[in-house]
């Protein structure tokens, strides 16, 4: 089609020279690739100008890194180039494809540079022992394993997981059930629900300081507990809520007289504090995914609950058999990006604890940037690199699976 | 819908027991949401009382709801205190604004320009382009974000608002929220401007942009909050306290300036306020946005 087209658009009328606008191409797309690729090779010192001895310096630091680069460049220039000199001799199809590459341009510019270029400098670095200041060293997967062997990491994906099973069961099932709630019309719908997002609103670094104020030994948790407590007549012993490090599992091992030794402290289940900080996700994060669920909400057919009820069933039977079963797909929506969420959790940490006590609130988040600012020690970029990866093929695979599981069951309805 | 509540009018015959029924199944509804909204409010009524207290009071075991005097001073002292070198709290007010408002408007720029090209141009590319954005949607944050300050530090962007400008400017998530919603409006009108002979840019500029003012209002919201309450990009690219936005400024105040915790809430209130206020008025903007994002996503 393309083909036919030029053939009788380009005798006809010699629109520009599309050799030349091919050229260009070309040079313009592989001059922005190469120019992203030097920015961010690694290199020693961290000081683009002046120029020239910063090139010399990106091609013999990070030679393959470069190497690679440039080989992107000529690919992508050459596609380009065959793309536009092939378009170009129709005049109404070019000024479109003008139009449309001067509208992409600033996206196209900013993604190349800080997603394409900075994920490859990391992807590459992962394999390298780097520290910025000297030349990055080719170790192989060696930060990887290294990743694998020290407790920290191990620890924080422990803690992580804990984090986002529980957070995202609790979440979904709270958020579904206010919007459940909210969704039928009543009196004051619209000021409930602009109230119930009010957590969602502010920022988490407010919500942090906010309940780390709350979580004091002479906060209002302690205080509201001691009351509840005491209606029982029992004495509530006040807990340092931030600075706890006992885990769910040794609490209740110690409850029944025994303990959980610190050799096996995998087993000790969350611990105090990181609950705590969990208790302050679910709080923040709720309204969002009531919100989504509300939206979802609206498209379920109402004729499904009036046929329900002229049938008989009652309001927990509509519940499971027509809400839950239409809402499949929001709520895969939800549960696929409360773990993408949590998975990656890291403000609460940097703010509340920095991964203490005992590294129970550790998270690979955190790690990455304690290495990568190197504010324990020495910088390890590459280190840090490898861990990110790491996290990012769990959240991949997380992905995945919840979509192979949760969609699995849509097909039947 | 309306759901769960007009069905069951069909099923049971209205007499004096089942509306009494009702009526006690309502007013339980309304307890149960006044409960919930109370514990979604608390934690701000709580500090915000505590921004009136005293150095003592606002630690003091057990605490009471009401300042025994409302210290206003705490506000004007926060607000007043030079912490060294022009940081103040004005003045991360204000950076905070600048990044918030600056990479609203610029998305909202960008995205749009974006998106009209991807739904409503044909060019060589798109579907490979279109692809590309949606698969680095999925790419963790943690993973660029870090690494990206090398980036930053070479380009002479770290401690300017750039860091956060610039990279802030485009969002595949809104470029793809607009080009969803830009399908969905007819073409009819930029059909007959092009007839007209208007230009593409003409169209966008003078059809296209005022047609998707909602959804535009949406993306300025979206973002607005989204760099207003961001943490991580600006801890790692506004290094000198003068640069810091409200975020990083209160995350270190404890620790970096001893401040009570009276003087800490009054700092969280100066972050929360404007945005609490700013969600009173286009909640619906937000909540739309939201369940956008939501369906789509």
């Amino acid at each position: 089609m393309a083909a036919a087209d030029m053939r009788t658009t380009r005798p006809a009328v010699n629109r520009g020279r599309p050799w030349l606008a091919g050229l260009v191409a070309f040079l313009v797309t592989a001059f922005v690739i190469i120019a992203a690729t030097l920015i961010s090779a690694p290199t020693r010192g961290i000081k683009i100008f002046p120029l020239k001895p910063y090139i010399g310096e990106a091609v013999g630091s990070g030679r393959l890194f470069v190497l690679m680069g440039v080989l992107l460049a000529v690919l992508v220039g050459l596609l380009a180039a065959v793309m536009i000199s092939r378009n170009w001799g129709n005049q109404e199809r070019r000024q479109e494809m003008m139009t449309a590459y001067l509208f992409l341009s600033p996206y196209l510019l900013i993604t190349i540079v800080f997603t394409v270029g900075v994920l490859l400098f990391a992807l590459y670095i992962a394999f390298q022992q780097y520290d910025i200041f000297t030349a990055p060293k080719w170790v192989g997967l060696a930060n990887f394993a290294k990743a694998f062997k020290t407790k920290d990491f191990v620890q924080s994906l422990v803690n992580v997981l804990w984090y986002a099973l529980v957070v995202t069961i609790v979440q979904t099932s709270l958020a579904l059930l206010l919007a459940v709630q909210l969704n039928s019309r009543f009196g004051g719908r619209n000021f409930f629900r602009t109230i119930f997002y009010t957590p969602s609103v502010t920022s988490s670094v407010v919500i942090s300081m906010i309940f780390w104020w709350l979580y004091l030994k002479t906060g209002y948790l302690n205080f509201g507990l001691e009351k509840v407590f005491g209606l029982f007549g029992v004495t509530w012993a006040k807990v340092e809520w931030l600075n706890n490090p006992r885990g769910l599992f040794q609490l209740i091992a110690i409850a029944l007289g025994g303990n959980i030794s610190s050799d096996l402290w995998y087993l000790r289940g969350p611990s105090v504090t990181w609950m705590a900080i969990m208790f302050q996700n679910i709080f923040t994060t709720i309204p969002t995914f009531m919100l989504m669920f509300l939206a979802a909400l609206q498209d379920v057919p109402s004729s499904l609950y009036e046929a329900a009820s002229i049938d008989g069933a009652n309001g927990r039977q509509q519940f499971w058999k027509i809400t839950l079963p239409m809402l499949r797909p929001a709520v895969l929506l939800v549960v696929v990006l409360s773990t993408i969420g949590t998975l990656q959790i890291f403000d609460q940490v940097k703010i509340l604890t920095g991964g203490g006590p005992l590294g129970t609130t550790l998270t690979p988040v955190y790690l990455v940037y304690r290495e990568a600012i190197g504010t324990q020690g020495q910088i390890q970029m590459g280190y840090a690199s490898a861990m990110a990866f790491i996290l990012a093929i769990i959240i991949f695979v997380f992905t995945f699976l919840q979509r192979r599981f949760i969609e699995r069951g849509t097909e039947q309805y | 819908m309306a759901v769960t509540t007009a069905p069951r009018t069909l099923r049971m015959p209205s007499s004096e027991e089942a509306a009494r029924a009702r009526r006690i199944r309502t007013g339980l509804k309304y307890i149960f949401l006044a409960l919930i909204a109370l514990i979604a409010l608390a934690p701000f009524i709580l500090a915000f009382m505590g921004t009136f207290k005293t150095d003592a009071e606002i630690i003091a075991y057990p605490p009471k709801f009401l300042p025994a005097k409302w210290l206003v001073s705490n506000w004007a002292k926060t607000w007043g205190t030079d912490f060294g070198a022009g940081a103040t709290f004005p003045r991360w007010l204000a950076n905070t604004a600048v990044v918030s408002v600056g990479s609203a408007i610029l998305q909202v720029l960008c995205c749009s320009m974006a998106a009209y090209a991807f739904a409503r141009l044909r060019f060589p590319g798109k579907d490979g382009i279109f692809a590309f954005m949606l698969t680095s949607m999925m790419i963790p944050g943690a993973v660029t974000l870090i690494p990206a300050y090398v980036v930053m530090t070479k380009i002479g962007f770290v401690d300017t608002y750039w860091s956060l400008l610039v990279p802030g400017a485009i969002s595949a998530g809104n470029i793809f929220l607009l080009t969803q919603f830009l399908k969905a409006v007819p073409r009819e009108l930029e059909e007959a401007a092009y007839v007209d002979g208007a230009s593409r840019f003409r169209i966008y500029k003078d059809v296209v942009l005022p047609l998707s003012r909602p959804a535009l209002l949406t993306v300025f919201i979206l973002q607005f909050q989204g760099m207003w309450n961001a943490f991580m990009a600006p801890l790692l690219y506004l290094n000198t306290p003068k640069m810091w936005v409200l975020n990083v400024a209160i995350s270190t105040f404890q620790q970096q300036y001893k401040a009570a915790w009276n003087l800490t809430l009054v700092a969280a209130m100066f972050n929360a306020i404007p945005v609490l206020i700013l969600f009173a008025f286009f909640s619906r903007y937000y909540i739309e946005g939201i369940s956008y994002a939501g369906l789509k996503g």
